[in-house]
């Protein structure tokens, strides 16, 4: 029984790993960070796993355990390696030579929500995957109003940071 | 806001640029341990009762003048009154404290989570603040208890000027001040650290509500 539910459990994940990457690319910014909170979100899951009813779509119930676990229970794990952060290698190209290419706006981007707090990069989460107001609040436990507020927000902040 | 539309169109691609794990690199996974702050809430609170327990415990083992003046101490009702209530705490505090752990789920939403484990987190502070007023009424308790049934401690006192007194009730608070205070910066210090993260996001999403 176990063994059946854990081999249904690594074949969804291994299907939708990406919600969990993107959850780490978010909140981390270099490799050993990322693979880090991938390996918490991973167990967290694991643990809630048999609680899961399907009820919500795999991925729905994935990215509210994803997100909770970035924002709440994560704690940075010793044995990781400090090894050469994105940021820093785009703040560079940033000063150098800016050149005005899709590729060099997302990494200016990416820099740019790297420097938001973890509740903002929560909503950008969910903006980007596309979720309406009703299930932001309900993931965040805030009201629709103040999520849309909150929103706005975020948005006026990037735009600060990106055009300063 | 064109960027973040530049963005979205990105992060809509299937393959982005992480490194997909295998199968069996996500089953080596689910067994590796847990860093998450619930698992270090659980093992300071099992350290917490551990700690208190043995303070009240070991030097009833450890020495026999205190076991005996214990065994004496039993005929008298405030003492046994006492020693029930510290039972009856701890026995409270082992299923507020399991009751708490079992309402935390990672499936609630963002804030409803943030709540259930700084309940958990109060509920280990009350347990400890607890122990602290047992500390510090027992202290002076003792010394009653002392100067009634120690002669010799009693004719020493009898015989002190107000001076030497009051440098006797002043070295008793100032012990047990410390003693307090040391405490109270440990605990701050542990929590501070372990939950300086979901503190700040908690008091964020807070702030939204306002």
């Amino acid at each position: 029984m176990n063994k059946e539910l854990e081999h249904s459990f690594v074949e969804q994940l291994q299907k939708h790993q990406n919600i969990v990457h993107k959850v780490c690319r978010l909140y981390t910014n270099n490799v050993d960070a990322h693979n880090d909170l991938f390996q918490e979100i991973t167990i967290q899951l694991w643990r809630a796993y048999p609680k899961f009813r399907g009820d919500s779509k795999f991925s729905t119930w994935m990215y509210r355990v994803g997100l909770n676990t970035a924002i709440t229970l994560y704690r940075k794990s010793k044995r990781r390696i400090n090894t050469q952060q994105f940021d820093n290698i785009q703040f560079k190209i940033k000063a150098e030579e800016y050149d005005d290419t899709e590729e060099e706006q997302l990494k200016l981007l990416y820099t740019a929500i790297h420097q938001l707090n973890d509740i903002e990069k929560a909503l950008v989460f969910l903006y980007l995957e596309d979720k309406d107001y009703r299930e932001i609040s309900e993931t965040l436990g805030i009201t629709e109003v103040n999520a849309r507020v909150k929103m706005n927000r975020v948005k006026k902040k990037l735009r600060t940071i990106l055009n300063p | 806001m064109d960027e973040l539309e530049l963005l979205k169109k990105d992060w809509k691609k299937e393959q982005l640029e992480f490194n997909t794990f295998a199968d069996s690199e996500i089953y080596s996974m689910l067994h590796k341990k847990s860093s998450s702050i619930i698992k270090t809430l659980f093992y300071i609170s099992i350290a917490e009762f551990a700690f208190w327990i043995l303070v009240n415990t070991l030097p009833y083992f450890l020495s026999d003048s205190y076991e005996e003046k214990l065994e004496a101490s039993y005929e008298n009702p405030l003492f046994v009154g006492l020693s029930f209530l510290s039972f009856g705490v701890i026995i409270l505090f082992i299923y507020l404290l399991y009751n708490s752990y079992k309402s935390i789920s990672i499936t609630d939403n963002a804030k409803k989570l943030m709540e259930s484990i700084l309940r958990t987190r109060k509920v280990i502070k009350y347990y400890v603040i607890f122990n602290l007023v047992m500390i510090f009424i027992s202290i002076p308790l003792s010394l009653y208890f002392e100067f009634n049934q120690n002669p010799e401690f009693h004719e020493r006192v009898a015989s002190m000027d107000s001076g030497q007194m009051l440098v006797l009730y002043l070295i008793t608070t100032l012990v047990t001040g410390v003693i307090i205070l040391i405490f109270w910066l440990i605990y701050r210090l542990i929590y501070g650290i372990l939950l300086k993260r979901l503190n700040r996001n908690y008091d964020e999403l807070k702030k939204l509500e306002v």
